[in-house]
C-alpha cells in the first residue's frame, strides 16, 4: 500500500470570514463546531469581474447592523452588508477626482467604529487613502432607504511625492498613520487634520549605501496607545517606532529575504505576525525582537493579509497562493486551510459570528461566555497534542524495545 | 574474558537462532520485521527467507493469472481484466486544487489573467530571447534552437544592461515574452520566462539539455508555426504554467506544416519534446499474415489500409522543473510569489503541484 501522509487538521472554533479577491468576489469562510471546525465556503457574492478587484477592505462588526466597506479598482467604494451581501451604498468615482480612480488606486480604507455625535445613528465615516496620498474623510447617511452623502468630504494630501502603500487607523480612531514608497511612515490627528509626527529614515550603514525608504505594511502595536507603530518594509525589515521616544526605529530586525507584505498586531501588544512575499509566517516579540516561532504549513505564496480574530487565539491568513488558512496563535497549528481559487487579495474576521445552534434565543451576554468557554476548550485541546504526541512515541519506542526484546531473548 | 562472552552468546545465538525465527512469528504474526532484528547475520537470513517466500508467491500469483487467461482465450470468453499497475502518479495525493472542467470561476479567472490577449490572439506573440551575463558554447547553440522552435522570436544580446531595463526595453517594442536562458560553467541550467506588460515571472530548472546536432536521425523544422501540445497540467498552478507557455507560440498552427512541440508534465518535471510527424497508409503483410492465424477477416480488412503516424524528432530535448513563479515582471528584492518552491513540501513522494 502507498503510504499516503493525511494532513491532519484539528479545525478551528467557529469562526466567519470574509475574503475579497482578484476578481472582485467576495467569499464568506464559516467553521462551525458541527463539521469538526473544518472551513469551508458557505457563500460567494458578486459576479466574476477583473476591474472589480478588491485592493482594500474594512469591516465595522458591531452587533447591530454591521457593515463592510471594499474598494474596488475601478475607484468605487462599496458599503455592504456583511450578513447577506447586500450592497447598501455605492461611491462611484466619476463626480470626485481625488480618492480613488483608475490612475489613482485606493491604498488603504477604514470603516469607523466610533460614532460621531453630530451624526445620526444610521450614519458611518469612511476613511480612503489613495496611493498618490490623497485622504477623503466622509460621512455616509444610510436611511432605510437611499443613502446620500452627508456634508462635503473631508480631503487633505499626506505627502507630495512618492507612493502610499500602507495606512492604517489606530482603535481610537483619532490618529491615522501613512507610509509607502520612497514616505517615512507619518501619523496625523485625524480630528484637527494635521501631521503630528514623521519618522527619520535610518542612517546609512557601514559601506555608506542608503537605503531608500519603501514601506510595505504597518500597524499599531497597541490598542490604548497610538505612539508605538510596527512598521514592515520592502528590504524585509520590520521597525518598530515610538513616537514619545525617536524619530528613528527603536527597535529594527531582519525577517528573511523577501519583502514584509503583512504585519499584524496580537491583542496583548508585544507579539506581532509578520507575513512576507516567499510566503512564510511568524511571530515576533516585538520588545525583543525575537523569533517566537513560524507558521509552517506549506504556504507557498506571498501572504497579502493577516487578520487576528478579536476573541479567539486564531489568526487567518491569505494571499497569493489562494488558501485561507487559520492558524492556532499558541501553538502556531495550522487549524484549517480552503482553497478559493483566486489570487486573495485581502481578509477581514467577523467577529460577531455564532454557532447558529447555541445562539438564537439565548441573550448575548451567555453567549459571549459559551464562546469563551469554547476558546478554553479549543485551548485546551490544542495544547494536548505534543504531550500526545509524545506519548505515542515513547509508545511506539516502547513497543520496539519490546520486540526487539523478545528477539534476543 | 570479553571475547568468551560474546562467543558464548553467539553459541547461544546459533542454537537459539532456529526456534527464534519461528517463535515471533507465531507470536506477533506479521509485525516481525528483519529491521527489528539487530543481529546483521540473522537479520540477513530472516530478510532471505522472506524474500524466497514472497518471490515463491508471486511466481504463484502470476501462473494462476495465466492459466486463467489461458483458459478464458480457449473457451472463448472475456479475458479477466488485468490489474491497472499502482504507479505514483495514479496514487497521487488527493489535491483540491485540481481544476475542474465545469469551474466557471476558472474561466472568468482565465478570461481576466494576463494571457488572455495573446490567447485570444488580440496580440501576437513576440518573443524577446536573451541570456545571461556570460554566454558561451552551448548557451548560443541553445538558443538558435530555440529560435527554429519559437515563430517570431528574436534574439537578442544581453550586453551588460539590467535584466529590469531589458523589461521595460521589451514592454515598449511590445514583446509578449521574454525568455532568459541562464548558464552555468557554458551549460544552460536555468529558463526564466517573463509574460510582458505585467504577466508573471516563472523560474525553471533546465536538464538533461539535449542539442539538434546531437540527436541522431533528427529532422530540420520548417518555419510552419508549430502546433501544441501540454499534457498533464491538472491543477490551478500547472493551468497558469500551462497557459504561460501557450502564449509563447502562435494560437493557429499551420497544420501543413506537421510540425509539433510537446510540453509533457509528469511528476512536475515538463519534458520538451520538438517533432516532425507523417501520417502513411500502410499495408503491413506481416501483420495481416500474423492476423489470419487468429482472427477473422475483420481485422486484415483493417491492416489494410491502416494508417501509420510515424515521427521524427527535430530540434533540442530537455526537461523544465518550475522553482518559483512570481507575480509582475522580474524583481528579485521587492517580488511577491504566487508560488515558491520549498524543501517542507517535499515530504511525500507522491504530492504533485503541477
Amino acid at each position: 500500500m502507498p503510504r499516503t501522509s493525511v494532513v491532519e487538521c484539528p479545525g478551528c472554533p467557529p469562526i466567519r470570514a470574509l475574503t475579497f479577491d482578484d476578481l472582485g468576489l467576495i467569499k464568506v469562510i464559516e467553521a462551525r463546531h458541527k463539521e469538526n471546525g473544518v472551513a469551508k465556503v458557505v457563500e460567494r457574492w458578486g459576479d466574476p469581474d477583473s476591474s472589480k478587484c478588491v485592493l482594500a477592505a474594512s469591516i465595522d462588526d458591531r452587533e447591530f447592523d454591521p457593515l463592510l466597506a471594499v474598494a474596488r479598482k475601478c475607484g468605487s467604494v462599496e458599503l455592504i452588508s456583511p450578513v447577506n451581501g447586500d450592497l447598501r451604498f455605492s461611491l462611484s468615482n466619476g463626480s470626485r477626482v481625488d480618492g480613488g480612480s483608475e490612475e489613482d488606486p485606493v491604498s488603504g480604507l477604514h470603516l469607523f467604529k466610533k460614532k460621531t455625535l453630530q451624526s445620526s445613528s444610521r450614519s458611518c465615516t469612511l476613511l480612503s487613502c489613495s496611493k498618490k496620498g490623497h485622504v477623503v474623510l466622509r460621512s455616509v447617511e444610510l436611511p432605510s432607504g437611499d443613502a446620500t452623502v452627508s456634508g462635503t468630504p473631508l480631503t487633505w494630501t499626506v505627502c507630495g511625492s512618492g507612493e502610499v502603500l500602507c495606512s492604517k487607523v489606530h482603535e481610537s480612531e483619532d490618529y491615522a498613520l501613512f507610509g509607502g514608497k520612497r514616505i517615512e511612515v507619518n501619523v496625523w490627528d485625524l480630528e484637527k487634520r494635521t501631521r503630528i509626527w514623521t519618522a527619520k529614515s535610518p542612517p546609512k550603514n557601514s559601506l555608506g549605501i542608503f537605503d531608500p525608504t519603501c514601506f510595505t505594511s504597518a500597524t499599531f502595536l497597541n490598542k490604548d496607545d497610538h505612539r508605538k507603530l510596527v512598521m514592515g518594509t520592502k528590504s524585509h525589515q520590520v521597525r518598530l517606532y515610538d513616537i514619545s521616544a525617536q524619530r528613528r526605529p527603536v527597535i529594527s530586525f531582519d525577517f528573511l529575504e523577501a519583502p514584509i507584505t503583512a504585519v499584524t498586531e496580537d491583542l496583548n501588544g508585544r507579539t506581532v505576525y509578520v507575513g512576507n512575499g516567499s510566503g512564510d509566517l511568524a511571530s515576533y516579540d516585538i520588545r525583543t525582537g525575537k523569533l517566537l516561532g513560524r507558521f509552517s504549513g506549506k504556504c507557498s505564496g506571498s501572504i497579502k493579509s493577516v487578520a487576528r480574530h478579536p476573541e479567539l487565539p486564531v489568526i487567518a491568513s491569505c494571499g497569493l497562493d489562494r488558501y485561507l488558512r487559520f492558524w492556532d496563535t499558541e501553538s502556531r497549528q495550522l487549524l484549517s486551510a480552503v482553497f478559493l481559487k483566486q489570487h486573495l487579495t485581502s481578509v477581514v474576521l467577523d467577529s460577531q459570528f455564532k454557532d447558529e445552534v447555541v445562539g438564537s434565543d439565548a441573550p448575548v451576554i451567555p453567549d459571549a461566555s459559551v464562546e469563551l468557554d469554547e476558546t478554553l476548550d479549543e485551548d485546551k485541546e490544542d495544547t494536548p497534542p505534543p504531550v500526545k504526541r509524545k506519548k505515542k512515541s515513547k509508545e511506539g519506542s516502547g513497543s520496539k524495545k519490546k520486540k526487539t526484546k523478545k528477539v534476543t531473548e | 574474558m570479553g571475547y568468551k562472552q560474546r562467543k558464548g552468546k553467539h553459541d547461544d545465538g546459533d542454537d537459539d537462532s532456529y526456534k527464534k525465527d519461528e517463535k515471533p512469528k507465531m507470536t506477533s504474526g506479521q509485525q516481525l520485521l528483519p529491521s527489528m532484528i539487530k543481529n546483521k547475520e540473522k537479520r540477513s537470513a530472516v530478510h532471505a527467507k522472506l524474500k524466497e517466500q514472497k518471490k515463491l508467491e508471486k511466481r504463484k500469483k502470476v501462473k494462476a493469472r495465466d492459466d486463467l487467461e489461458r483458459r478464458a482465450l480457449e473457451l472463448g470468453e472475456e479475458l479477466p481484466p488485468r490489474p491497472v499497475p499502482r504507479t505514483i502518479e495514479n496514487t497521487r495525493e488527493a489535491d483540491e486544487t485540481i481544476c475542474k472542467p465545469d469551474d466557471e470561476e476558472l474561466f472568468a479567472a482565465n478570461d481576466a489573467d494576463e494571457f488572455s490577449s495573446v490567447l485570444k490572439q488580440e496580440h501576437i506573440p513576440k518573443i524577446l530571447i536573451t541570456t545571461c551575463r556570460f554566454n558561451s558554447t552551448r548557451g548560443p547553440e541553445f538558443i538558435s534552437d530555440l529560435l527554429s522552435v519559437i515563430p517570431n522570436a528574436h534574439y537578442y544580446k544581453r550586453g551588460t544592461y539590467d535584466l529590469k531595463k531589458i523589461v521595460e526595453y521589451a514592454k515598449k517594442k511590445d514583446f509578449t515574452s521574454l525568455i532568459v536562458v541562464h548558464t552555468n560553467r557554458r551549460e544552460p541550467d536555468a529558463l526564466l520566462v517573463i509574460g510582458l506588460p505585467d504577466g508573471p515571472t516563472a523560474h525553471f530548472k533546465l536538464t538533461k539539455l539535449v542539442l539538434r546536432k546531437d540527436i541522431k536521425n533528427h529532422g530540420n523544422p520548417t518555419s510552419h508555426k508549430p502546433e501544441l501540445v501540454l499534457n498533464n497540467f491538472t491543477t490551478q498552478l500547472g493551468h497558469r504554467i500551462g497557459r504561460l507557455i501557450q502564449s509563447l507560440f502562435p494560437q493557429d498552427p499551420n497544420f501543413r506544416g506537421r510540425r509539433v512541440v510537446t510540453f509533457h508534465n509528469q511528476r512536475d518535471f515538463i519534458f520538451f519534446r520538438h517533432h516532425r510527424y507523417i501520417f502513411e497508409n500502410k499495408e503491413d503483410k506481416q501483420a495481416d499474415t500474423k492476423n489470419t492465424k487468429n482472427k477473422d477477416d475483420k481485422a486484415e480488412g483493417v491492416a489494410k489500409d491502416r494508417v501509420i503516424a510515424r515521427l521524427q524528432e527535430c530540434g533540442p530535448r530537455f526537461t523544465l522543473k518550475l522553482k518559483t513563479l512570481q507575480h509582475g515582471t522580474f524583481d528579485t528584492k521587492g517580488g511577491e510569489y504566487e508560488w515558491v518552491h520549498k524543501p517542507e513540501m517535499d515530504t511525500s513522494r507522491r504530492r504533485f503541484f503541477l
